[in-house]
């Protein structure tokens, strides 16, 4: 039922951002509280024993980590992102942090663990193996430390010109590289305490992809990403026989419509609209006022009944859609590889590792992976979604005076982003581009106002919404496969809740 | 006549290489000045004075035979001519390749690829794979095997991998300008980027462990990597007394160095508690000379370079020995390298006397030799 629900979203977006979530390609986020995710959370965190909050205190109290504190306080003041992400961790630790060692946990209960196991490994209560919450605590480390190191500053000649802002930046650099190696160097030794040499092996491919993402794709001078140039191209080139039939600006899309098209009678935004009206009825008013504010004709209609059709949750059928995010999408396959790297990968690895040693044979520890990893992949786009609908909230532009600070800015590869790069009017794009372009030294040199009301209008969001969808449904499906449990439910509910924002 | 080239690598702007002559017993050392070192240190070029009063290292070598244990056949005359560098030519030949592959082919990214294998030259002294291959072929003939096996040789890899990674983190933290001979890495690419590479490596080496498939390395090597970062963080600073200093600085370069020569050199297919147990305190003692001499080195430089004892470790909040030696004796902090040297030197003996526990063997002279090499570093 849940499954029909996702294009609520569409209306109802632009509200707080999801406490749970961290913009992986941002840094950390702070944010609000919505009630109906924490009773999610706290409901599932019943479900595995404790608090997962207090899987972190271990590492929190140890001499390491008070050092580190103590030398936090010389940079209290100055302007290192380490501060920030320091505060992250310890004030919004309850629901942040620890939400991915309680999906491990999670799905350590759901497929429950081979018989052969000791019961002295086992934690009856909880119903999971006293390895898993080793292996839970572990992601979540592997996880902190890379947020941390990715906090670093590129100090370069130039940048800045005071002298003890200097030092207070280079101390910072240097702690926050220190507490990151703390973290990691800590995860191996736990991770060698199981004594399961294949699970070192995966995670430490985990961690391995974790460093790999940092270097993918066009950044700034501090590693901000910025999305791949000409991704409406990129396609075209791939597809030369379509080249002659179809205008170069559409044909990533087209080429996609081209493979199912029967009739073509809807633009993307009736496609959004459509889809709208179908859920809820009293949005008539809204649908007017789109149609209203926007230059429907701007563009050639797109050729849109038939991705409806094969969109999951209007017709079940999961293949077609599969189609445009696995494979005809540059913007999908950019946004897919990198943020597989910047996180799913260490989620869906880490699921699958606690579903080995739960002493599981490959198959069913490869669903563990495929759980993880779309998961991941539909938070990290709801997220984005989030972070968008909460941006045009804050900046309507009679508050353009207000800078933004840089936790309300979205990233400018974000799916929404990339989406309309590669879909959006010829004249739209080429105005994101240039503000793009901008930003090569620095992303905030980009007019994000200009960026968000071009990708608003264009078919961004909606097919993040799809691709969002498209991953929990995969999640779901994965899911599905398990007996029902209670632990099986608490995350069925954590994917709705999300899904019915 | 050997020819041993040992290329140095002082902290901040130092490089040079040291090209010794090992066949008697006056050693000539020439420094000069590596090709592509854009800032020769003035002090590699002119050893301090108060070196030369450092008893020959081959004396050293053989007034410990005396410690040897009774059951170990005299030897007659230490067999100077034995060149650790010559004997694991072999061996050494293809580490550097081979961390390269491993490095290359985790990878997709041309730049993560590019800084990874930044100091995998073949420029660096491969000391830590030298020691861990030189004892496991010592131990191994000494069990009577022949083949340094492929578990013993990845572990020589771990080590210079391991080893490289915290070099790389290192240059981030300390801002350094060279290193090897080139520009340090953390000028050539943007921190977050050498950071995550660093990481990179790590997470290589401990993939390319696990599959050996084996607990106790796997514990063994963790151990390492969190000694590492505990002896970084107490180079941070330190809450103890005057009194304490030394000890703290002592545990410092236990864990910042000597855990890894150690622990690596005691990953041995086969050997039992006792003999892991000898490898291991040989490669402590080794190790704790290693970095003893290379921090006295490091003042010398810094005192001659700067007017100024210490200034540069002082300045950079660092507690090395002589500084240490020097706060305790001299309050107007003159230095008091003696003091540095004779502890060097019980550490060396220490590590001779237990390499004379193992079977005679050209590794296991090769051992004995490397504790001359680093007491000879000093001049």
């Amino acid at each position: 039922m849940f499954l029909r629900s996702g294009l609520h979203h569409c209306n109802k977006a632009h509200r707080n951002v999801w406490p749970l979530c961290k913009n992986f390609s941002n840094g950390t986020k702070h944010t609000h509280v919505r009630p109906d995710w924490n009773k999610a959370v706290s409901d599932a965190e019943k479900i595995v024993g404790y608090p997962t909050s207090f899987l972190s205190l271990r590492w929190l109290l140890s001499d390491e980590i008070a050092n580190v504190a103590l030398h936090l306080r010389k940079l209290v003041g100055s302007s290192h992102p380490l501060l920030k992400t320091a505060k992250n961790l310890l004030y919004t630790g309850t629901n942040n942090m620890q939400a991915w060692g309680l999906i491990v946990l999670l799905i350590s209960k759901t497929v429950g663990h081979s018989r052969d196991i000791n019961e002295i490994e086992q934690d009856k209560s909880a119903g999971v193996l006293h390895s898993q919450r080793a292996l839970a605590e572990v992601t979540e480390m592997i996880r902190t430390s890379n947020l941390i190191h990715k906090g670093l500053i590129n100090i370069y000649p130039g940048l800045y010109s005071e002298e003890h802002v200097l030092t207070d930046m280079e101390f910072g650099n240097k702690i926050a590289l220190l507490s990151g190696d703390y973290l990691l160097a800590n995860s191996c030794a736990e991770l060698a305490a199981l004594k399961n040499q294949h699970l070192v092996e995966l995670m430490s491919s985990a961690v391995r992809d974790l460093s790999e993402g940092e270097f993918v794709g066009r950044q700034d001078r501090q590693n901000n990403p910025l999305p791949p140039k000409d991704l409406h191209l990129t396609q075209s080139e791939q597809n030369t026989d379509l080249k002659q039939r179809i205008p170069k600006d559409n044909q990533g899309y087209n080429s996609f419509l081209e493979n199912n098209s029967k009739e073509s009678c809807l633009s993307i935004e009736e496609m959004s609209c459509s889809g709208i009206k179908s859920n809820e009825n009293n949005l008539t008013t809204q649908k007017a006022s789109t149609l209203e504010n926007r230059p429907m004709k701007r563009h050639k209609p797109k050729t849109i009944r038939d991705i409806i059709d094969s969109l999951p949750f209007l017709q079940n059928n999961n293949e077609d859609i599969s189609i445009l995010f696995e494979s005809h999408s540059q913007a999908v396959q950019d946004w897919t590889n990198r943020n597989l790297l910047l996180g799913a990968s260490l989620l869906g690895k880490s699921c699958q590792g606690t579903l080995l040693l739960a002493g599981h044979d490959e198959a069913v520890q490869q669903l563990g992976y495929e759980f993880g990893k779309h998961l991941a992949l539909s938070w990290q786009a709801f997220v984005e979604l989030e972070t968008f609908a909460h941006y045009q909230q804050q900046h309507t532009p009679s508050s353009d005076s207000n800078p933004p600070t840089s936790n309300e800015l979205f990233s400018l590869v974000s799916a929404p982003v990339l989406f309309h790069l590669e879909y959006a009017t010829p004249e739209s794009r080429d105005k994101v581009v240039a503000q793009i372009d901008n930003g090569t030294d620095s992303i905030f040199n980009v007019d994000l106002n200009t960026v968000h009301q071009e990708v608003s209008q264009g078919p961004g969001v909606l097919l993040t919404k799809l691709l969002q969808h498209h991953h929990s449904t995969r999640a779901l499906n994965v899911l599905f496969q398990f007996e029902n449990s209670d632990a099986r439910n608490a995350l069925i509910k954590i994917i709705q809740v999300m899904d019915n924002s | 006549m050997v020819y041993i080239s040992i290329t140095l690598n002082f902290y901040p702007g130092t490089v040079a290489q040291w090209s010794q002559n090992q066949t008697q017993d006056q050693h000539q050392i020439h420094t000069s000045s590596h090709v592509h070192s854009p800032a020769p240190c003035p002090s590699s070029s002119h050893p301090s004075p108060i070196l030369s009063s450092i008893t020959s290292p081959v004396s050293v070598a053989l007034t410990c035979r005396s410690y040897s244990s009774q059951q170990q056949p005299p030897v007659p005359e230490l067999n100077q001519t034995v060149d650790p560098y010559q004997l694991l030519d072999e061996d050494m030949k293809d580490l550097y390749r081979d961390i390269r592959k491993e490095l290359i082919s985790n990878t997709n990214q041309e730049e993560l690829r590019t800084i990874a294998t930044y100091y995998f030259d073949g420029q660096g002294k491969a000391v830590r794979p030298m020691v861990t291959v030189l004892m496991g072929r010592a131990i191994n003939y000494h069990l009577n095997r022949n083949e340094l096996t492929e578990a013993q040789r990845q572990v020589a890899m771990f080590a210079e991998m391991i080893h490289s990674a915290s070099l790389i983190h290192d240059d981030v933290i300390d801002q350094s300008d060279f290193r090897r001979g080139k520009p340090s890495v953390n000028v050539v690419y943007n921190h977050k980027k050498v950071a995550m590479a660093g990481d990179f490596i790590l997470a290589v080496a401990c993939q390319m462990i696990s599959r050996l498939r084996d607990n106790d390395v796997t514990l063994t090597l963790s151990q390492i990597m969190t000694d590492l970062v505990q002896g970084e963080f107490m180079q941070l600073g330190s809450k103890e007394t005057e009194n304490e200093r030394f000890a703290h600085y002592l545990t410092k370069t236990y864990r910042k160095t000597a855990s890894l020569i150690a622990n690596c050199s005691a990953m041995l297919g086969g050997a039992d508690d006792q003999l892991s147990e000898v490898a291991f305190e040989y490669g402590r003692n080794l190790g704790i000379a290693f970095q003893l001499v290379d921090d006295l080195l490091d003042f010398i430089s810094s005192s001659d370079a700067m007017g100024k004892p210490a200034a540069a470790d002082l300045k950079l909040g660092l507690a090395t020995a002589p500084v240490l030696f020097a706060c305790e004796k001299y309050p107007e902090l003159k230095p008091h390298d003696h003091a540095t040297i004779s502890r060097t030197r019980k550490h060396c003996v220490e590590a001779v006397r237990l390499a004379n526990i193992l079977a005679e063997s050209p590794y296991q002279k090769g051992l004995i030799v490397l504790t001359d090499l680093v007491l000879n570093r000093m001049k």
